[in-house]
């Protein structure tokens, strides 16, 4: 074990979660430790996963959409308590932008099959959206209208990526990278020093990167109109809807946030996304490095003033 | 909590995340991810070269004889419920068949039954394990079932880690109950109880090495002859102790690892013995490896283990009429070394695996020499092929 640190080599691992591809890199002596630690990080994945899904009927979401309506409390523990708590200072910090009531929208808005709903149709889901309409203590929840439902989809990923780098740390790994379908959350450096590139994929063109960043700590998270959009008639319609109309966003084809964890940098750029001219300033008032592309196709990138 | 377009306290959103993402882990230790199912085959023969002349038996012909055959065939599932539980469950049905000699390696005589031995065991068994943060407690429960002989355990193991997952401890509990027949006296019908405990330490040493010990004691009272054998008679109680150390090596510049094991172990019947055994495993590429190895034992006789006499009006019997007595040639003194290869594929979630072990059992090898006279060696080869698939 008498290796200068910059020897140690790093090892990749890719899988399947969340709904896309997921990659690991982690930095070890060997590759049996690396898998061990991978492992681990990759079961946080899917514990995460698991415990927000929508699809499972015994999910924590489940059972609080299931008793909407209803008047009944769902008692909620302790890590969910806490990402509830984000979701209303979320809300509360965007002024309704982010709302984690706004899934149902879904219901209208199919992306795969390229369809723009009517007015009528997203007008309707408008009054069971909003997080106001929540009745959260802190310790139980319940959704006061029964056509109300919780979707942790738009922080879930972020989240995960995080305790996943958590995990890798844990286990003993001072260096690697978790990405999660492009939102990406730093365990450490190279230990060689070094910092990871990481490239943030190109709004318009496939395959290329817009720009390429040096990450040591922290995380970066990416939003786009170009995740899961359609185009009808020249006019791009993605998936960042505003709840508040129904209506997808316009202003940027994409966001991308450096910030000291990634369950913040993934929902700062969510929100950006939806602050439309104010998104820089809404940016820079949390104090974060950021990377925009207009819908022009014009670059801003800025770095927080130093203290 | 209602919606305002107050200015933002800067970071408010950054100072939250954080909070959220600095909660402790929930689930350090989870349970297996995924379920996995494994097939595999074991073919077992072993046999010895008739030399040794015995008094009043006919003069040897250097002979091979096969004795003890068995084909196991085995399947082992693992499935995870939720998060923090996992159910593991294996079945065999082995299929023994040969004889077992009766009087030290004299083969001749084999059992008292004619044609020898054929016997076919079904085991099966299920382990419940409950994972928490830190560590995991499992139950078990499992039986074997032959025509002459049936067993059946509970078991209760615990493990826990510490904080920062370098050292985990290991306590187990066991308790067997066994009924013993006999195809040769109907009328036989005894029971043996054992219980046992377990405790052990695992300390990872650096990023390279990690090395266990654990302490083992098993306390067994009820019948402990083999039945099989004329003039068996063995003490009804039994005290086995055992120690056992591992040390697992990387060697980084190869990718591979050296597994290496001591054992100890010492009972009432008055057998002490040594087992040193090491293992290296090579991996070639990403999916697959060669491990050989190299094992080798060594025992002391049981108290009384009786070697041959050369009397012929008492072979195969102890001279006098000692309260205990054996010819069991698995009681006498003896070194062993067992050499094995094994190859293993792995292909996504598929592994395949193939082994092979050949056993060669003297008394000469004993530690120290001056092992047991009068017994033949034995050898035995041993194949295994495996198959498993994650999902």
């Amino acid at each position: 074990m008498g290796d200068t640190p910059t020897m140690i080599p790093d090892f990749g691992f890719e899988f399947d979660a969340m709904g896309t591809v997921c990659q690991l890199r982690v930095c070890a002596h060997s590759q049996v430790l690396a898998e061990a630690a991978a492992q681990r990080a990759i079961g946080e994945v899917r514990r995460i996963e698991a415990k927000y899904s929508r699809y499972r009927p015994d999910s924590i979401v489940s059972r609080i959409n299931a008793a909407a309506g209803t008047g009944e409390r769902i008692a909620v523990d302790d890590e969910t308590a806490g990402l509830l708590r984000f979701a209303d200072t979320l809300y509360e910090a965007s002024a309704g932008r982010f709302d984690i009531t706004s899934g149902i929208l879904r219901r209208v808005w199919d992306f795969k099959a390229a369809r723009v709903p009517s007015a009528a149709e997203v007008d309707a889901l408008l009054p069971d959206i909003g997080w106001f309409q929540a009745d959260w203590d802190g310790e139980s929840l319940a959704l006061r209208r029964p056509g109300m439902e919780l979707d942790f989809g738009g922080f879930a990923k972020e989240y995960a990526a995080d305790r996943a780098a958590a995990v890798l740390h844990e286990a003993g790994i001072a260096g690697g990278t978790v990405n999660l379908g492009g939102d990406v959350s730093v365990v450490g450096p190279h230990p060689g020093g070094h910092p990871w590139k990481i490239g943030i994929a190109h709004p318009r063109r496939p395959g290329d990167v817009v720009a390429s960043i040096d990450l040591s700590h922290g995380a970066l998270a990416t939003s786009g109109d170009y995740e899961r959009s359609f185009e009808v008639d020249g006019r791009r319609y993605c998936h960042i809807l505003d709840p508040r109309t129904g209506w997808p966003v316009t202003r940027w084809q994409s966001v991308s946030v450096v910030g000291p964890a990634c369950l913040a940098a993934g929902a700062l750029t969510t929100i950006a996304m939806l602050m439309g001219d104010e998104a820089h300033d809404f940016l820079r008032g949390q104090g974060v490095a950021f990377l925009t592309v207009d819908a022009g196709g014009h670059l801003h990138r800025e770095k927080p003033d130093g203290p | 909590m209602a919606a305002t377009d107050r200015p933002l306290r800067i970071g408010s959103i950054v100072a939250a995340a954080l909070s959220v993402t600095a909660l402790p882990a929930a689930h350090a230790e989870s349970a297996p991810e995924k379920g996995s199912i494994a097939l595999k085959y074991l073919y077992y023969r072993d046999f010895q070269k008739n030399d040794t002349q015995y008094p009043g038996e006919p003069k040897p012909d250097g002979a091979k004889f096969d004795r003890i055959t068995v084909k196991a065939p085995s399947v082992l599932l693992v499935v995870p419920i939720g998060s923090d539980w996992s159910v593991e469950a294996g079945a065999t049905v082995d299929d023994v068949s040969g004889a077992t000699p009766r009087y030290y390696s004299s083969v001749s005589g084999a059992t008292k039954a004619p044609g020898g031995m054929s016997d076919k065991r079904n085991a099966g068994d299920v382990k419940v394990t409950r994972h928490f943060s830190r560590g995991a407690v499992a139950v078990g429960v499992a039986t074997s079932s032959e025509n002459d002989y049936d067993s059946s355990a509970v078991s209760l193991e615990g493990r826990y880690a510490t904080e920062d997952n370098n050292t985990t401890f290991h306590l187990g509990a066991a308790a067997t109950r066994d009924k013993i027949g006999s195809t040769d006296d109907p009328a036989l019908d005894e029971r043996r109880r054992t219980n046992e405990v377990m405790a052990g330490v695992t300390q990872v040493l650096g990023a390279n090495d990690i090395v266990q010990v654990n302490l083992g004691y098993r306390h067994g009272a009820g019948y402990f002859n083999d039945p099989y054998k004329s003039a068996d008679r063995r003490p009804d109680e039994r005290n086995q102790g055992t120690l056992l150390a591992r040390w697992n090596h990387h060697v980084v510049p190869l990718g591979s690892t050296l597994r290496s094991s001591y054992r100890f172990y010492k009972d009432s019947f008055g057998i002490a013995a040594h087992t040193v055994e090491a293992a290296w495993v090579q991996p070639f590429a990403e999916w697959w490896s060669v491990t050989p190895s190299l094992r080798y034992y060594s025992q002391g006789a049981a108290k009384f283990y009786c070697d041959p006499s050369s009397d012929p009006a008492v072979f195969p019997f102890c001279p006098g009429s000692p309260t205990f007595a054996t010819t069991d040639q698995r009681m006498s003194a003896f070194g062993a070394v067992t050499l094995g290869i094994k190859l293993q594929l792995r292909w996504e979630d598929w592994t395949g695996d193939v082994k092979y072990e050949r056993y060669t059992q003297k008394s000469d090898w004993k530690l120290g020499g001056s092992g047991s006279p009068g017994i033949d060696p034995l050898y035995a080869d041993m194949v295994q092929v495996g198959v498993s698939k994650a999902f």
